[in-house]
């Protein structure tokens, strides 16, 4: 069993599925917060909860527990509140300039430097972000799109948090109980506080054994960025513990195109090209000793280059596809950036669309 | 007007949303006839000249909103077009009213978005300047409906035929249609988008045959 | 468009017509070759022209919203200078490295020449002529919705 690493170097903001979803997602996430926080502080400031400014008059409340009560609702505003400020904020914003304001301030002002093209290649998207890590063994590690383990941080913060004030309001009305008293309204907060609280470890549970068992998946490769043409060394490392029925590298080229009209929004997402660069099968992990192996990607000569505008992209990225015996099968996403061929390199261009041959 | 080159074999989607932006076809009602909009114009005078275009997704509320506006615009009227989509959109909404203030229109796209309270105040506003508001949106509101748009197949059939890129001709037949927007449960948008797909699937399947490709699909 | 007078002094619209020449009769470049196309507005004289501007840009077509990016424009304003570009003249300039033409599945890139007139009456007309930035074959894609 391996604990996710939540402050490796390689992590990055990158986001799948629908922007709209996902901002909505967001949104309600820090929403429930803050209903949490105001909620819990009008209990507390009301005196409901028994250990408030008003009910001085309870002698065994302990300090700790009103000052812990008082601490809860502030920190779930302030969290809930500045989470939902930027989720607002940031709606509707691309995911390059979402990833690129790291501060609510800057959150606030219009970013001007996207991440944008890469220099004197209009609408290429630069690689930076791909490229600022070492290998240990290939010349750069690849970041992953989607880092579980941030997910499962954001879960397990909601879970303990939500919790917390369940344990509080528990607390509370265990002791109006034992004293004969019955709250209703605290009761009636009770019961589906309960069932989001439970909900919460479960899935959280859930997650934090899914993360564990099945392992990280690390990708290192020669170079970056790719140029059509060109021949790349990968090497994969997967992590974790038990068998894996499967493990598959493919390498994609995927168009995505967003549309916006009145009330809709809509990001589709299409697989134009794929190509099975290597499968290994019935896999035995050991605890401490990750599973590597070597493969050679191949951009065909004739690649459309990655591609990047306001509302269209090209996207080159190797997904690894694994199928470990006891867990979900799973999918990891790591982007690439595909530079158009030089000049030289291209040696003029077919005088034909029909002359052109793929090699790869 | 566009010129693709002659050797070229790739042959524009009509159905592309550059060929179906907002102005790009005609406003037409749900037998696929052209709206009389100097009709609707005097209709929205009738109506003191704030009124709501009440439609489902895709049923062509925003292409009407624009021939609107513009109609209104070559009959004098000061008029501002905003489309809410952010919360800051708020913000230009209010400047739009006061810029419209004695007797201006303000064209406003996706109207529910505005949230009752905010249209409450915008309202307000626009009464006390004078200015006067057109929006769309799902359900009838607080305003006068001036009309419900509503969709059918052949209302779909009408606008396919009056694409301004004519390559759907041969490719796309009445069933293609008529089944598009079965599976689209009305919206006509989304209609168009699957006939993108069904005119991208035919047009790919002859390219296939004169261009080696991407063909490389293993998986 | 514009409006002109027949013999008996009745208006009519005409159309202008715009026919562009490329120096590459396949018009496929490479990235970073020059261009040279030659233009010829017909259907209308240079009198009722306000202005014109000459671009070449690249679009993206498909599902998704058009996107635009603008590699060379030029807008001719003065009288002596639009002369001098209408009825007929020439364009030349280098291309860039990106992005290349594509034909993808829902989206497509397109490069193309721009010749907008504007007209004294206000109107103003544009033509567009489609070249090829590069030789990137067709995608044919799975099909396979993600999204």
């Amino acid at each position: 069993m391996r604990l996710p690493r939540f402050f490796g170097k390689k992590r990055g903001h990158r986001r799948t599925g629908s922007q709209a979803w996902g901002s909505f997602g967001e949104a309600t996430f820090y929403a429930l917060l803050v209903a949490a926080g105001l909620c819990f502080a009008g209990l507390w400031f009301t005196g409901t909860v028994g250990f408030g400014p008003d009910t001085a008059g309870v002698p065994w409340a302990p300090w700790w527990l009103w000052i812990f009560a008082a601490l809860i609702p502030g920190a779930l505003l302030t969290f809930g509140g500045s989470g939902l400020l930027r989720t607002v904020r940031g709606w509707g914003k691309s995911e390059e300039r979402r990833a690129a304001a790291d501060t609510i301030v800057e959150l606030l002002e219009p970013v001007d430097h996207d991440a944008g093209p890469a220099r004197d290649l209009p609408a290429v998207p630069t690689c930076d972000d791909l490229v600022n890590s070492p290998g240990t063994i290939l010349r750069y590690r690849l970041p992953i799109e989607s880092p579980e383990s941030w997910r499962l941080l954001g879960i397990g913060l909601f879970a303990a948090l939500w919790n917390a004030v369940l344990a509080v309001l528990a607390v509370t009305a265990g002791i109006d109980l034992l004293g004969g008293r019955v709250e209703p309204v605290l009761l009636a907060v009770l019961v589906p506080f309960l069932a989001v609280g439970i909900g919460a470890i479960a899935v959280f549970v859930r997650r934090f054994f899914l993360t564990t068992a099945v392992g990280t998946t690390q990708l290192e490769i020669s170079d970056h960025p790719l140029m059509p043409g060109g021949n790349y060394d990968v090497l994969l490392a997967q992590g974790g513990v038990g068998t894996y029925m499967g493990l598959d590298l493919t390498l994609e080229m995927e168009e995505s195109a967003s549309f916006r009209q009145g009330t809709d929004t809509r990001t589709e997402r299409i697989v134009v090209w794929r190509e099975l660069v290597k499968e290994w099968r019935d896999i035995q992990i050991s605890p401490g000793v990750r599973f590597e192996a070597h493969a050679t990607i191949t951009i065909p000569r004739a690649a459309m280059h990655s591609f990047v505008s306001e509302h269209n992209a090209v996207r080159w990225r190797i997904v690894v596809h694994g199928r470990p015996e006891r867990w979900a099968a799973f999918e990891r996403v790591f982007p690439l950036v595909v530079h158009p061929l030089p000049m030289d390199a291209s040696a003029g261009p077919p005088r034909s669309r029909q002359a052109v041959e793929l090699h790869g | 007007m566009m010129c693709v080159p002659a050797g070229r074999r790739s042959v524009p989607n009509p159905f592309a949303t550059r060929y179906m932006r907002t102005g790009a076809l005609p406003p037409l009602d749900v037998a696929g006839h052209p709206r009389d909009i100097a009709a609707l114009g005097a209709a929205l005078a009738g109506l003191g000249g704030s009124a709501v275009i009440v439609g489902s997704h895709g049923s062509g509320k925003t292409t009407l909103l624009g021939a609107l506006a513009e109609w209104l615009e070559l009959e004098g009227r000061v008029v501002e077009r905003v489309r809410i989509r952010e919360y800051r959109d708020l913000a230009r909404l209010v400047g739009a009213v006061v810029r419209c203030a004695g007797g201006g229109v303000v064209c406003v796209d996706s109207g529910e978005r505005i949230g009752r309270l905010a249209g409450a105040g915008v309202r307000a506003a626009a009464r006390l300047l004078g200015s006067r508001i057109l929006m769309t949106a799902h359900r009838p509101g607080s305003l006068p409906t001036l009309v419900m748009c509503d969709t059918s197949s052949d209302l779909l059939a009408a606008l396919v035929a009056r694409l301004p890129c004519r390559s759907a001709e041969g490719v796309i037949d009445r069933c293609d249609i008529d089944e598009t927007f079965q599976r689209a449960a009305g919206d006509v948008r989304e209609a168009l988008f699957l006939l993108y797909d069904r005119f991208e699937e035919r047009v790919g399947k002859h390219r296939a045959n004169g261009i080696s490709g991407w063909t490389r699909v293993r998986s | 468009m514009t409006s002109q007078e027949d013999g008996n002094g009745v208006a009519r619209i005409t159309a202008p017509r715009v026919t562009v020449q490329f120096d590459r009769p396949d018009r496929i470049y490479a990235p970073e070759e020059a261009l040279t196309v030659r233009y010829e507005v017909e259907g209308v004289g240079f009198a009722s022209i306000r202005a014109i501007e000459r671009s070449v840009v690249w679009y993206t077509e498909g599902k998704g919203e058009e996107d635009l990016g603008v590699h060379h424009f030029e807008r001719i304003e003065a009288a002596a200078r639009v002369r001098e570009v209408v009825p007929a003249a020439s364009l030349s300039l280098r291309l860039p490295v990106s992005p290349l033409s594509y034909e993808g599945i829902i989206v497509k890139i397109r490069w193309c020449v721009r010749i907008r007139l504007f007209f004294a009456a206000g109107r103003d007309y544009v033509s567009e002529h489609v070249f090829d930035l590069g030789a990137v074959p067709p995608a044919r894609g799975t099909m396979e919705r993600l999204a």
